[in-house]
């Protein structure tokens, strides 16, 4: 066993599988990670292999000791059927990623979607004109009314929303699986707490048919929910959503010009 | 200020505690995890009568009665608290409930645990002792045909199939007459979806439920045949892993792309040929049409299985879902009748059961989106004015296809070539075949069935005996379909070559190595 650990041929291949399996195996389940893809997994090793190459040739009496096997294996007599195993396995191996090269297979195209695309200034909400910009959650204007509003947004998100963005707001609801792209899952950082109430009741309003073609308009599942709510109803829905998750919505910079659109209300 | 505190503190009152009602719990976190979370649904009271519950079936649990359905307890026994914790944490397939684990903390999630109790007086009782029953450890070779036939045999003979059907697929003669405690439609589950199954799907589950019944439904507990020994326990594990057997090994996965290999010969047009055994097949679940009124909230048809495949001249594809009845059946007007009760949608007043019959509908774009990606494709609930889609549309009654274009959930125009149709229902399950050539007949309004591209599918399926018709239905996303072409020998050019030139490679190496050996 010592012979082995100790032989720098052996210390290289055993390098390299560790590696293999930590890359393929164990950064999966580090948390926050996902699987790595093979290309990935190619850099990394060929990273691994260079500094292994790099080591073993550090030192000329080392070099030599890691070339001991490999020699052996291309000349020694003994060693004829190792020989003949790698003169098929390697070809064999070469081939087959040859062919899973140039096999086509038809994969779904690519959908590539602007998440939070560019709101209009003014959307038409049931034959009223409404300006976005600038625009605030109205309901706040009446502090004492608010947990009125809650409540009123409450019942609207659990008869309305609840299906698809679900329970706990993060877009699991038990419809939530059928479609794609997946409800918006509130609770993350890069959803309502990056956005202004304004934005996120055009969102509402309007819903997926509203949307511009960079948001992939014929994907998406979200209504429009001007057909089945009241303005006040969708701004009670959004006091809920912001109040349930904790987050605050993002304001309107005060830019003096009367301009409140330069880069502060969305991405 | 500080004065007037402690003077407040000083006055008040002792709180009167009632020495019957031990132990007494601080509930006030967990009501407020409770207000927050679950009340939507639960309703403040815990009666299962929150704002979401009239859109629900089956409808959120009811606290107030402390029945519940999925416990480790004998039958008519109160749940353990680790049969209430379960629930929360894990959630009921099938149901509305999510799971709760790592959306709430431990601390939450049990205070929620013990605010829930508090809703009835039958857990203050603490002189009714609850325990979880013994179970065995399921016998081995489980999914051997010995093991399945004695699975069966029970089946028959402790009368499962009254209510799941001779195939298990909740169509049992008594099926359509089902109504829970509280007076709601309840389904005899569809045993082909483990997935789906409330109290999980192992064989550990099924074999538990069969202990312990679902209180509050008309399933029963077959603990008292074990013990009257009508049958083994032995024989009842035979039952659970028969059970068990109908459904996949593991819970569908959805996979995005429908292959369609190329086969020789002529495309099978039977749904029951047998060529269909051998060709892959891909499941979509369906979920309600909550987007246009009138909604479905609580679809009937919860995902298809579609398969498919080529000759080079036809297309065959062929959907499969379970559907308890072949509709319109009039053994199920009453029970459809209950559901429209039941299940709030947005005109729920003045539905009436109706002869429906069950429909499905397979969608295409209208034109196949050229250009860089073609990922531009119409609306995927029925295109829209300016941009059709294309589409099959299958009735059981009349028993046809007819193909035409939809603009809009509201408006379809049927076009004069019809893909040609042949369907089953068997024993709770439609199978039905659509096919047509693959270069259209209309070009200017039939989509073109390419091979090697991804061309984008969907689809809507109606059950017309849970009251479904026109836009309440249930519907799926954008899916493809690819027509493969078989592999042109082209392709096995260059492996080969690449083959032989590392092999080449490799001789030289040894033949230089041994004779550098050799000279030294």
């Amino acid at each position: 066993m010592r012979r082995y650990t100790e032989h720098p041929f052996w210390q290289a291949v055993g390098i390299l599988l560790v590696a293999y399996v930590v890359v393929v195996w164990v950064v999966p389940l580090l948390p926050g990670s996902a699987i790595v893809p093979k290309s990935v997994v190619l850099q990394y090793m060929a990273t691994v292999l260079v500094g292994v190459l790099i080591y073993v040739s550090d030192s000329e009496e080392r070099w030599q000791r890691f070339k001991e096997p490999i020699t052996a294996m291309l000349v020694e007599p003994r060693l004829r059927p190792v020989r003949s195993g790698v003169l098929v396995v390697v070809p064999v191996l070469v081939g087959l990623v040859a062919y899973g090269q140039v096999q086509t297979t038809v994969a779904a195209p690519p959908n590539l979607r602007s998440i939070h695309p560019a709101p209009p200034t003014e959307i038409t909400f049931r034959g009223k004109a409404i300006s976005l910009t600038g625009l605030e959650n109205p309901l706040r204007q009446h502090p004492d009314s608010l947990p009125a509003y809650l409540a009123d947004g409450k019942r609207v998100y659990y008869q309305n929303c609840l299906p698809c963005h679900g329970d706990h707001l993060d877009g699991q609801g038990h419809f939530a699986s059928g479609f794609n792209p997946l409800p918006a899952n509130f609770q993350d950082n890069g959803t309502i707490a990056q956005l202004t109430e304004s934005f996120v009741f055009w969102r509402i309003a309007k819903g997926g048919p509203g949307l511009p073609r960079e948001g992939t308009p014929w994907n998406s599942a979200m209504p429009k929910w001007e057909d089945f709510l009241t303005e006040r109803e969708i701004w009670s829905v959004i006091l809920f959503l912001y109040d349930q998750t904790g987050w605050t919505p993002r304001t309107w910079e005060k830019t003096g010009t009367g301009d409140g659109g330069r880069g502060t209300g969305h991405d | 200020m500080i004065d007037a505190l402690l003077a407040l503190v000083l006055v008040a009152p002792p709180v009167p505690r009632p020495s019957f009602l031990v132990p007494v719990q601080d509930t006030t976190k967990g009501k407020a995890v409770y207000v927050k979370w679950c009340a939507g649904c639960h309703g403040d009271g815990g009666a299962g009568d929150g704002a979401a519950a009239a859109h629900m079936l089956p409808r959120p649990r009811n606290f107030t009665g402390a029945i519940y359905k999925i416990r480790t307890t004998a039958s008519g026994q109160l749940p353990t608290d680790a049969d209430l914790l379960h629930a929360i944490d894990e959630g009921l397939p099938g149901s509305a409930m999510p799971g709760w684990r790592g959306r709430l903390s431990d601390a939450e999630r049990r205070d929620a645990m013990s605010y829930i109790k508090t809703f009835s007086s039958f857990f203050a009782d603490t002189s009714q002792h609850v325990v979880a029953l013994k179970f065995s450890s399921p016998p081995g070779g489980g999914t051997g045909t010995e093991a399945l036939k004695v699975g069966r045999q029970f089946y028959d003979s402790i009368g499962c199939r009254k209510c799941h059907g001779d195939q298990g697929r909740g169509d049992g003669p008594s099926a359509p007459t089902l109504k829970d405690d509280a007076g709601f439609p309840i389904f005899a589950a569809d045993l082909h979806q483990s997935w789906r199954f409330r109290g999980g799907g192992t064989v550990e589950d099924i074999y538990r439920r069969l202990r312990t019944g679902l209180d509050g439904t008309p399933m029963p507990s077959f603990s008292d045949l074990v013990d009257q020994k009508f049958l083994t326990d032995q024989e009842l594990w035979r039952l659970a892993q028969y059970v068990r057997s109908l459904s996949p090994a593991k819970p569908p996965e959805v996979r995005d792309v429908i292959h369609a290999p190329q086969i020789a010969g002529a495309v099978p047009a039977s749904p029951d040929d047998s060529a269909w055994a051998r060709v892959d097949r891909y499941w979509f679940p369906l979920v309600g049409q909550v987007i246009h009124k009138e909604r479905a909230f609580a679809p009937a048809v919860s995902g298809v299985w579609v398969q498919a495949v080529h000759d080079s001249t036809t297309l065959a594809l062929r959907v499969s879902w379970d559907d308890r009845t072949q509709s319109p059946d009039t053994a199920w007007l009453g029970f459809e009748q209950r559901l429209l009760e039941t299940v709030a949608g947005d005109d729920s007043a003045s539905l009436r059961a109706e002869r429906w019959p069950d429909q499905l509908a397979v969608q295409f774009p209208h034109r196949l989106a050229g250009g860089a990606g073609g990922m531009e494709r119409p609306y995927f609930l029925m295109g829209g004015p300016s941009d059709p889609v294309y589409q099959w549309r299958w009735t059981s009654q009349p028993r046809r296809a007819v193909a035409g274009l939809a603009r809009g959930i509201d408006r379809f125009d049927t076009l004069p070539g019809t893909p040609a149709a042949q369907a089953v229902h068997d024993h709770g399950e439609w199978r039905v075949v659509l096919t047509r050539a693959l270069a259209p007949s209309d070009t200017a309004n039939e989509v073109p069935f390419d091979a090697g591209r991804a061309i984008p599918v969907a689809f809507f399926a109606w059950d017309g005996s849970s009251g479904e018709h026109g836009s309440r239905m249930a519907v799926s996303t954008w899916y493809f379909l690819a027509l493969d072409r078989p592999t042109p020998p082209s392709v096995f050019i260059s492996p080969v070559l690449a083959m032989l030139v590392t092999l080449g490679l490799g001789l030289v190496v040894v033949r230089r190595a041994q004779r550098r050996g050799t000279t030294r």
